[in-house]
């Protein structure tokens, strides 16, 4: 997009009022969106972004300007901008910039300029057919349909200058159940970094019939009981969990600003000894995956806890500068408008021993959480919250009634010590997640079943009362 | 420099043909964003940008596409492609862009002409002030997190083929910051935010100790016993449950079966102390514009009046398809989306009592601080529910933190179970500009420990 020549001209002029790093950042993202609701194809939209940020390090001080324009003038002017904040003359030097290869390959076996949109169309028109077939009490049903090809380019004064492309396509849809007064809805996506060949693996009336079973079942749910009792997390999304109420903590910004629960735990026991947990950015057709991250650092599969001790954090480029150490390739930005920061690819909970059919008879009174919104967690307390879309009250090792409205809330690393049960089943999620660390970034989360032997549920039930677990 | 808006006609010009309807957003703004941390300057970021839209209605047919490339080329790419994808579309009779009407032209106070000569180090200042304050509140507070100062001054020009042709300025200038508390049973952390249109509106001690104090508060929580009571909420809290209700008031919610409150117009929703106001000309209000999204002039609209639902929030397709007047609340998000309805500056009128009067009058109750929340506040089920932490009140006095419990009730329970409307109205920008005073709310299930 902008040649070698260019680059380490941007860079030294960024540079020469006496900074340690420069970096220009360039990308070049097409998108196309379709949305169907109210049996209407009511969204068609396509986008250009492309643009370059000009990052300069001054020790602790990280200054940053873009621009939408790549010509010479206006990169010069974003250089001088980012570079103003300096007031020494130029210390450092462009190193010789040679492109970075990467080894990964993560194949795109139909582009995505393979079927035409209004095919791409025809296929939500089907997911509102196949939705609004399933049970007349589906009352309304919901669809998108999205494709990015993102390119960037990131080039430092280091000698890093690395390329990465990134195709994600994602299908979803929802329904909207409703009986007598009762509103129900349930939706989810499916998707990665791939191309088309992601419909061949999926059908999408398949899709919107599970999710309209769900809304259906969710309608007769009685109120979930408030609190402290035994949980069963579903596989798969479910990781959502560890990603929000751990994973965040795990990054290098929380850990160096001293904001984090695991700041200094580095070799302590975190979690129960049953428990591995990985941040892994190279898994073919995953959301999180890169060849290269947001700096220029190659992706990497970074073990966060084994057997239940804290390995190591997730790390920028910036922060792993301030604590003088290597990059774990975990520094990412929503475009070239935003700075980089530490941010989880794909984040899982490895495999367990128990059987995911064991796990539910194990518990006498609980609830079990088959889907949910996402979560929130907040950092430093490490205290979490979700709220469960679709769950069931597990009394004497069986499922017996679905429940609504349950908020499960607790302490991430608490929680983490306490999981007593991790099943066979690993799964990453369906591809649908978005991480909204004040930038979004596309992401994946993962984790076999498992059971917290006590946790606080919010529901507007009486109270239970009886045994725990 | 470039008149975009006479860009903005022009690409309108090129496009529009017999049976074809054309809009044409541009969006310009400068934004300065600075993050401090123990008294330094740890991130400055000062960058202009634009961005066009184009929306293309043919036969009820509508596409969109937008573009940060200004060249001719780009350009005509896209606004040729948004006309190409309004053919994927579904014709809608409904959809079409609104006749031109007049925009008033009362001053809505939204532009701050200092903005742009304030120095750098001034909003440096700003950030720094608002850190000291969050530290300075006590010492268990150990340190900041995120702590920011954002500006941006915005221009908008829209223009269609129905004739409409506007633009207008708006500045916005707002501060962030977590602050972290630690004492001998672990850390808290609660934020603190102010956002207006000027920047000697923003009050960076108040930010920073709103910070400070809500983390120190909350430190050593401990979860109560289950139970059914009383809750008081902070207009934080309340916002966020004002947000699903504003979620629940369009009209486009209603048309496609996803409010809560559907088909209960002119009935009595709530206690008679809850009045519900959307009004994008509130002077200084931070959502506030001449014109909508689609060249629309904004107004104030009363949804819920004394508890009795009233009226709904209208865009110009939700309002064609009940044959009624847009309330000017299509809102856009820059220049990357089709115009979207949704509230502008959305509040509940305050009543008159104070905070701590609201407190005196609760014998036994949680004063919530803070809630976490994903999609536990849902608009369409209603269902509301979310994680809290907050100050235990008994006999009308504050006895001790509270933490690791949940809050449930349902959208209805809240409308109806409001006993007490504070006076103390505060917009907090979450999806828009959400206001609403402090809260006392009755009937709420308290989760948390087993019964003893």
């Amino acid at each position: 997009m902008i040649d070698k020549a260019l680059a380490q001209k941007v860079l030294s002029a960024a540079l020469r009022t006496g900074a340690d790093l420069a970096e220009v950042y360039v990308e070049d993202v097409t998108s196309l969106r379709l949305a169907l609701e109210d049996t209407k194809i009511e969204q068609a939209v396509r986008g250009a972004d492309r643009g370059a940020g000009i990052r300069v390090v001054f020790g602790n001080l990280v200054t940053y300007a873009y621009t939408d324009s790549l010509d010479e003038a206006s990169l010069l002017d974003a250089a001088s901008a980012a570079a103003s904040a300096g007031s020494g003359s130029a210390k450092s030097q462009v190193i010789d910039l040679t492109a970075r290869k990467s080894s990964l390959e993560y194949p795109i076996l139909k582009p995505f300029d393979s079927m035409s949109i209004s095919d791409k169309a025809a296929l939500l028109s089907q997911m509102d057919e196949a939705g609004r077939a399933y049970n007349p009490l589906i009352a309304q049903v919901y669809g998108w349909y999205q494709e990015i090809s993102r390119r960037v380019w990131v080039y430092n004064s280091d000698g890093v200058a690395a390329q990465d492309d990134r195709f994600i396509v994602e299908m979803g849809g929802g329904v909207i159940a409703r009986k007598n007064g009762t509103i129900q809805r349930a939706y989810s996506g499916f998707g990665g970094q791939m191309g088309l060949e992601l419909l061949d693996k999926n059908s999408v009336a398949g899709h919107i019939q599970r999710q309209a079973e769900s809304a259906v079942r969710m309608l007769d749910a009685k109120p979930c009981p408030a609190g402290d009792m035994t949980v069963v997390m579903c596989n798969g999304w479910g990781g959502v969990l560890f990603h929000e109420a751990c994973g965040h903590q795990m990054e290098a910004d929380f850990i160096t600003k001293g904001s984090s629960a695991y700041t200094g735990k580095i070799g302590q026991q975190v979690a129960n000894p049953i428990i591995t947990a990985i941040d892994d950015g190279t898994i073919p057709g995953r959301r999180g995956s890169l060849r290269f991250d947001d700096d220029g650092t190659p992706a990497q599969r970074t073990v966060l806890i084994e057997k239940g001790v804290l390995k190591d954090y997730m790390w920028d480029l910036v922060e792993a500068r301030r604590a003088k150490r290597a990059s774990t390739g975990n520094g990412r930005r929503e475009s070239y408008r935003h700075m980089p920061m530490p941010r989880m690819t794909n984040t899982y909970i490895d495999q367990g021993e128990h059987d995911p059919q064991e796990i539910i008879e194990s518990v006498k009174k609980g609830v079990y959480i088959k889907s949910m919104a996402g979560g929130q967690a907040d950092i430093s307390k490490g205290d979490f919250v979700f709220n469960a879309t679709e769950a069931y009250m597990i009394e004497n090792g069986k499922l017996t009634y679905p429940v609504r409205g349950a908020t499960v809330f607790g302490n991430g690393p608490k929680v983490l010590m306490e999981i007593d049960m991790v099943g066979n089943d690993l799964a990453l999620d369906p591809g649908m997640g978005t991480c909204g660390k004040t930038q979004g970034a596309k992401v994946s989360v993962g984790q076999p079943t498992i059971r917290i032997p006590k946790v606080t549920v919010g529901g507007t039930d009486e109270p239970v009362s009886g045994a725990i677990g | 420099m470039t008149n975009y808006l006479k860009l903005a006609q022009q690409v309108v010009r090129q496009a529009a043909s017999d049976g074809l309807e054309v809009e044409v957003i541009i969006t310009q703004s400068k934004e300065t964003e600075i993050r401090v941390s123990r008294g330094e300057v740890e991130q400055l970021s000062q960058s202009g940008s634009r961005g066009m839209g184009v929306r293309a209605i043919d036969g009820g047919r509508t596409g969109y596409a937008y573009t940060s490339d200004f060249s001719d080329k780009s350009i005509e790419d896209t606004w040729r492609s948004a006309v190409e994808l309004a053919q994927v579309a579904t014709p809608d009779e409904y959809r079409g862009l609104p006749d031109p009407q007049p925009i008033p032209s009362d001053d809505l106070e939204i532009w701050d002409a200092n903005l742009v000569n304030v120095p750098t180090a001034d909003k440096i200042e700003v950030a720094k002030r608002v850190e000291q304050a969050a530290l300075n509140y006590d010492p268990r507070v150990i340190i900041t997190q995120w702590c920011t100062y954002q500006d941006s001054i915005d221009h908008v020009y829209l223009a269609n083929s129905k004739g409409f042709a506007g633009e207008y300025g708006r500045t916005t200038v707002a501060s962030f910051v977590i602050g972290i508390a630690r004492d001998e049973n672990g850390m808290t952390n609660a934020f603190g935010l102010g956002v207006s249109n000027y920047f000697a509106d923003l009050d960076p001690e108040a930010i920073g100790r709103e910070a400070g104090e809500k983390a120190v508060s909350i430190l050593s929580g401990q979860p109560v016993e289950t139970q059914i009571g009383t809750v008081i909420l902070d207009p934080v809290v309340g916002a966020q449950i004002l947000t699903a209700l504003s979620q629940a008031l369009s009209a486009e919610a209603w048309q496609k079966k996803r409010s809560f409150l559907m088909d209960r117009m002119g009935q009595q929703v709530g206690n008679d102390m809850v009045t519900l106001m959307d009004n994008g000309r509130m002077p200084r209000g931070v959502s506030s514009a001449p014109f909508d999204g689609e060249g629309v002039p904004t107004k104030a609209t009363r949804l819920i009046d004394e508890g009795v639902l009233q009226n709904l929030i209208y865009d110009s397709y939700s309002a064609r398809k009940e044959n009624k007047q847009s309330t000017g609340n299509a809102q856009r998000n820059g220049h990357r989306s089709t115009p979207a309805l949704g509230p502008s500056n959305f509040y509940m009128q305050p009543g008159h009592l104070t905070r701590d009067e609201i407190i005196k009058g609760v014998d036994k109750g949680l004063y919530v601080i803070s809630v976490m929340q994903t999609g536990g506040i849902d608009p369409v089920s209603g269902d509301c529910s979310m994680g809290a932490n907050g100050l235990w009140i008994e006999n009308g006095e504050i006895v001790g933190p509270v933490g690791g419990v949940t809050i449930a009730t349902t959208l209805d329970g809240f409308l109806n179970n409001i006993t007490q409307v504070g006076n103390d109205l505060r917009i907090v920008p979450f999806f828009g500009a959400i206001g609403v005073p402090t809260l006392r709310l009755d009937n709420v299930t308290i989760g948390g420990t087993k019964k003893q």
